[in-house]
């Protein structure tokens, strides 16, 4: 049943919106606020992690990257947010 | 749980009936549902100490019976004076449900609340340690999960705010694995001056109320509360986000911290913790008999639209609140501009001896200061297990094996092994004070800049030993740690704990707090060992299983040592000097490592503790370290004391060459004899020539003293004079055996 | 005239109280702490920028300092020929503001790493090596995360004799076993063209006082010995 089909999953991992975020915060207010980017009112950090896999169509690798993620803790759920930016194939 | 109401919201509490109706007749009305908030959270088991209380009240007066104890329990950390106008302020504290959940952001975290505890004394935050529990980490990602990111979130905190972390102990049993421990300790230093500009009251009408430091958000709101129930009692949708620690802000808030002291201008400061604003206003006032008036509009939040409820209660991370003279508060808001910390002034004291806050026109809290600190007492039924008589009855088995093999598993166990994996993840030596280094000595030594005075310090304690009987095993890690300091040259000072127990609802879970707090007690009165802070975790219950932890009255030692030439480290250093066993051994394998590796059980009676000899045996050692008898010393811990010699033997890569024939005067089996944990106990490294006036001086002392062996250059270790066949053991095969079980188990 | 030294404290900074101990308690020159927005470099004969964590380390390590206005002064010395020394987490700052070639990476073991090594001296004709003998080998503590020297231009480096000091092992030999965290060729710390600014991943201040390390050596104090030897003979 599998076509195999090789899939580029692209993901970030960020802090949930009502936990601090330490490293944005400095970015934004110790470096692009005195460095004339007034404009910038905030910065979010996040990790991004681009996963090569085989899969039947898009929403198949999704439903992998998903369940990857939650059984394997790659973002612990009690703190990080996890969003799928990009599901293409290569 | 109960539910209370005002104005048509409704909040669950974690307030008994009782405690509702006593606020309500209390304020005479209803209180707003922040009020409520508040009751509820310095109601807290957590913050109020609700069971505990009714143990503690029986500790010794510190500060009325010692002179050099500055502040005492209730503080927030103790202090003690060590002489040439310094002060040394510790305390140690569980962070164990948070780092169950999320274990780099709760340990770090956890780092961060007790920086911010001996912060607020007034004094630099000089030296960390971390007693830790986790599951048995072979075959259990779980359990390897957890050390892995607790070790890194206290090493990324603790190494960026350029505090060393100096020491440490690691247990791993079974009872921990769903929720492990992880007990923060920190150690100040300062000036008396500095301490006494700092007390953790607002005594002064009219100062001004500044919070410095990071944004006040939604997280951690009822973190208290949280930290006051089992892991069961809550589902994952209950539990609140675990908070982030940023140990940048922390470090910029410590340099500003120390700034602002040493202006004179400060004249109280407290911590945010548990219970966030609400807590630190309460005991600010409360403590010291005046009230304020704070306006909610000043307080810098990190989202808008916070409720008055989560504005008093959130427990973000990284704050201060600073009670400031009216004519110094120019001077100390160009600090805080300096450092770029945020801050603000949210209102004033008053001799109202009421804690108001404006919300607006609302008054959102209008309580009297002291309504908040005087929670009510829970007199909790005790009651010994019934498994205790069967597991006592345990007797140690024949041996199967050989003793080399015995010995081979032992040095290789979870408990005995090598924690070099661990520190090594941890800046010790920032602050160029680190003099005995972790992996060196039994504790950590620290010298103090400027003077001759190094201080030592060390945690822990036996979670098996105290298992199977609380009131000894308690007194057991007093022994252990308190041995620790002696080991490296040092005369105990004080001691703070940290008691982790399980569900005090539950009668055998209070039996075991109620016995080791009275170890404790009665360990200490007689050693004249001040106690000067304590912390007390309970609610630590194995979700899975159901059963409680196994019992972990962690105690934290700080002694002082006078000069650096009686500084005594671990190694052994040169081949032939002797080897000497000082204290007695008996057939007390009860809770033994022995037992558990080899056999698999934890049964049999533990050792039982002798104070009279402890404190001969710590003279004794003191009167030879000021004679400059000791070349090298390591007390006997897990293992016994033929662990403890090839410890000795490692780093110097040196060996033993023992005749035990007149050493065994109990008559021991040979295995009940070489592993028993027998407490109290050291072995020394002393030049031979130095064997009798160091008899003479046991004989004085009443302390049983026999000469093991001779160090050799090889590196083995022979055992002769045994009942049975002589040992030969290979040193460097010990070495790697005890190096190695560690890094195999976490890096795969 | 006594030799006035620069340790400059920015936010985050950890290793400045060390520095400034040392140079005043042991090497006996006038060291000022200044925090790095009132730093000014014509007060001062020679500049330290100390290990910690500055800004957090968040981004890169050393980014966010690069941009200070501290570092702007630090220029005016560097191009003056004044000796200017970045430790730890200053050798990461002065990569990043390009004082330095090459970049500190993460430690190939992902871990933070606190040990005594041992590092072999490449190059004894720099600010901070003068005094030491070419390919003496000293014990000095590293306590770092992110010290993996890279660089892509390795030839460079060598043929200018820029490579100051690697790991080695207590003979002196280079090998995988003494290089701690996976740095390229066991590089420990590199300099300039103009041989007055150097780099260190390891603690020289950490190492200057015989009770504090663990065989009783003092190999630390070279480097500092060297930058006022260095300053003296500049004239100042």
């Amino acid at each position: 049943m599998s076509k195999d089909e090789n899939w580029i999953v692209e993901i970030v991992l960020e802090n949930k919106p009502a936990a601090r975020d330490p490293v944005g915060t400095v970015i934004q207010k110790d470096l692009l606020a005195k460095k004339g980017y007034e404009m910038v009112s905030n910065v979010r950090s996040g990790q991004y992690l681009r996963i090569y896999l085989t899969a039947n169509d898009a929403n198949d690798a999704r439903i992998i990257i998903d369940k990857m993620c939650n059984e394997l803790r790659i973002f612990n759920p009690v703190t990080q947010n996890l969003t799928i930016l990009n599901v293409f194939k290569t | 749980m109960p539910k209370v109401k005002s104005n048509g919201t409704e909040l669950k509490v974690d307030l008994t009936d009782k405690e509702i109706t006593q606020i309500k007749e209390l304020l005479n009305r209803e209180p707003s549902i922040t009020e409520w908030g508040m009751f509820d959270v310095m109601h807290s088991e957590h913050c109020s100490y609700k069971s505990s209380r009714p143990k503690l009240k029986f500790f010794e007066n510190a500060e009325k019976n010692y002179d050099r104890v500055l502040a005492g329990p209730g503080q927030d950390a103790g202090v003690i004076d060590i002489g040439d106008g310094y002060c040394l302020a510790f305390r140690i504290e569980s962070h164990n449900h948070p780092s169950a959940i999320e274990p780099y952001h709760g340990a770090a975290t956890g780092i961060g609340g007790i920086i911010r505890d001996i912060l607020c004394m007034g004094v630099r935050p000089i030296a960390l340690l971390d007693p830790l529990r986790f599951g048995t980490l072979k075959n259990n990602p779980h359990s390897q999960w957890l050390l892995k990111y607790v070790v890194k979130g206290i090493a990324d905190y603790g190494n960026c705010t350029g505090i060393p972390t100096i020491g440490g102990e690691v247990e791993f049993d079974e009872s921990f694995e769903s929720n492990c421990l992880v007990n923060v300790a920190c150690i100040g230093l300062g000036t008396i001056e500095d301490f006494n500009h700092a007390p953790s009251r607002a005594y002064h009408p009219g100062d001004y109320v500044i919070l410095m430091g990071g944004s006040t958000g939604r997280d951690g709101i009822h973190g208290v509360t949280f930290a006051s129930r089992t892991l069961t009692e809550m589902s994952e949708a209950d539990r609140p986000a675990v908070q982030i620690g940023d140990p940048f802000t922390k470090k910029m808030i410590i340099e500003a911290t120390i700034e602002a002291i040493k202006t004179g201008h400060v004249r109280g400061l407290k911590d945010l913790g548990g219970g966030g604003i609400s807590c630190a206003l309460s005991e600010l006032t409360g403590e010291g008999g005046t009230g304020a008036l704070i306006d909610m509009a000043n307080i810098f939040t990190r989202e808008p639209g916070m409720t008055s409820f989560e504005i008093m209660l959130s427990e973000s991370q990284e704050r201060m609140a600073f009670i400031v003279k009216p004519e110094g508060l120019e001077d100390i808001l160009a600090i805080f501009k300096k450092f770029e910390m945020s801050h603000a002034v949210i209102g004033r004291t008053d001799d109202s001896g009421v804690l108001k806050v404006r919300d607006g026109e609302n008054l959102v809290v209008n309580l009297p200061s002291t309504a908040l600190s005087d929670a009510p007492t829970i007199q909790r039924e005790e009651k010994s297990p019934d498994y205790l008589d069967a597991l006592h009855k345990q007797k140690t088995p024949e041996p199967t094996k050989e003793l080399k093999e015995i010995m081979h598993a032992l040095i290789s166990s979870e408990n005995i092994c090598s924690k070099e994996w661990i520190y090594r993840q941890y800046d010790h030596e920032v602050g160029v004070r680190s003099v005995v280094k972790c992996g060196e000595g039994d504790s950590g030594v620290l010298r103090i800049i400027g003077t001759d005075k190094f201080i030592a310090a060390s945690v822990g304690t036996n979670s098996k030993h105290c298992f199977l009987d609380p009131y000894e095993g308690a007194k057991g890690g007093l022994v252990e740690t308190c041995g620790n300091v002696i080991a490296n040259g040092a005369r105990p000072l004080a001691m703070v704990n940290c008691c982790n127990f399980g569900n005090p609802e539950k009668p055998e879970s209070y039996w075991y707090f109620s016995k080791a707090l009275d170890g404790i007690n009665d360990f200490c009165r007689t050693l004249k060992i001040p106690i000067v802070g304590g912390n007390v975790s309970f609610y630590n219950e194995d979700e899975v299983k159901n059963t409680s932890i196994k019992p972990t009255p962690v105690i934290m030692i700080v002694g002082i040592i006078e000069g650096a030439e009686n500084i005594i480290t671990l190694p052994f250093k040169k081949p032939g000097n002797d080897i000497l066993l000082i204290g007695e051994t008996k057939g007390e394998l009860g809770g033994s490592e022995y037992h558990s590796v080899i056999y698999g059980t934890e049964g049999g009676v533990p050792p039982k503790i002798n104070e009279s000899i402890i404190k001969a045996t710590w003279e004794f050692l003191l009167e030879l370290y000021s004679k400059n008898l000791v070349e090298a010393n390591h007390d006997v811990n897990k293992g016994g004391f033929i662990i403890t010699i090839a410890e000795m033997c490692f780093k110097n890569k040196l060996g033993a060459n023992l005749d035990l024939t007149d050493s065994n005067v109990n008559d021991l089996r040979d295995d009940i004899f070489l592993f028993s944990e027998s407490a109290g106990r050291f072995v020394i490294e002393s030049a031979t020539k130095e064997h009798d006036i160091i008899m003479e001086i046991a004989q004085q002392h009443g302390v049983l003293v026999r000469k093991l062996g001779n160090i050799i250059p090889e590196p083995k270790i022979i055992v002769r004079g045994l009942k049975e066949n002589d040992i030969f053991l290979d040193v460097i095969k010990l070495k790697e055996l005890h190096a190695s079980t560690l890094p195999d188990l976490m890096e795969i | 005239m006594t030799i006035k030294i620069a340790v400059i404290q920015f936010p985050g900074s950890n290793c400045d109280f060390d520095a400034v101990h040392v140079l005043n308690n042991v090497m006996n020159v006038d060291a000022e702490l200044i925090w790095h927005n009132n730093f000014k470099e014509a007060h001062f004969d020679g500049c330290i920028i100390p290990g910690g964590f500055s800004f957090g380390d968040y981004l890169r390590a050393g980014i966010i300092a690069a941009h200070s206005p501290a570092i702007d002064e630090a220029r005016v010395m560097l191009k003056d020929g004044r000796p200017i020394i970045g430790i730890c987490n200053g050798f990461q700052i002065l990569t990043e503001a390009r004082f330095l070639p090459g970049a500190l990476l993460r430690n190939e073991s992902l871990k933070f790493i606190c040990k005594w090594v041992n590092i072999k001296v490449e190059n004894n004709k720099t600010a901070f090596t003068n005094r030491i003998e070419k390919d003496s080998v000293l014990s000095i503590p590293i306590a770092h995360a992110e010290g993996r020297y890279f660089t892509d231009n390795l030839n460079e480096l060598e043929d200018n004799d820029q490579i100051v000091v690697k790991y080695t092992n207590k003979r002196g030999e280079i090998s995988e076993e003494s290089n701690p965290n996976g740095s390229l060729e066991n590089i420990a710390g590199v300099c300039n063209l103009e041989k007055n600014c150097i780099g260190l991943m390891p603690h020289p201040e950490r190492a200057s006082e015989s009770i504090l390390s663990p065989k009783g050596t003092t190999h630390g104090k070279l480097f500092f010995e060297s930058m006022i030897e260095f300053i003296k003979k500049r004239g100042f």
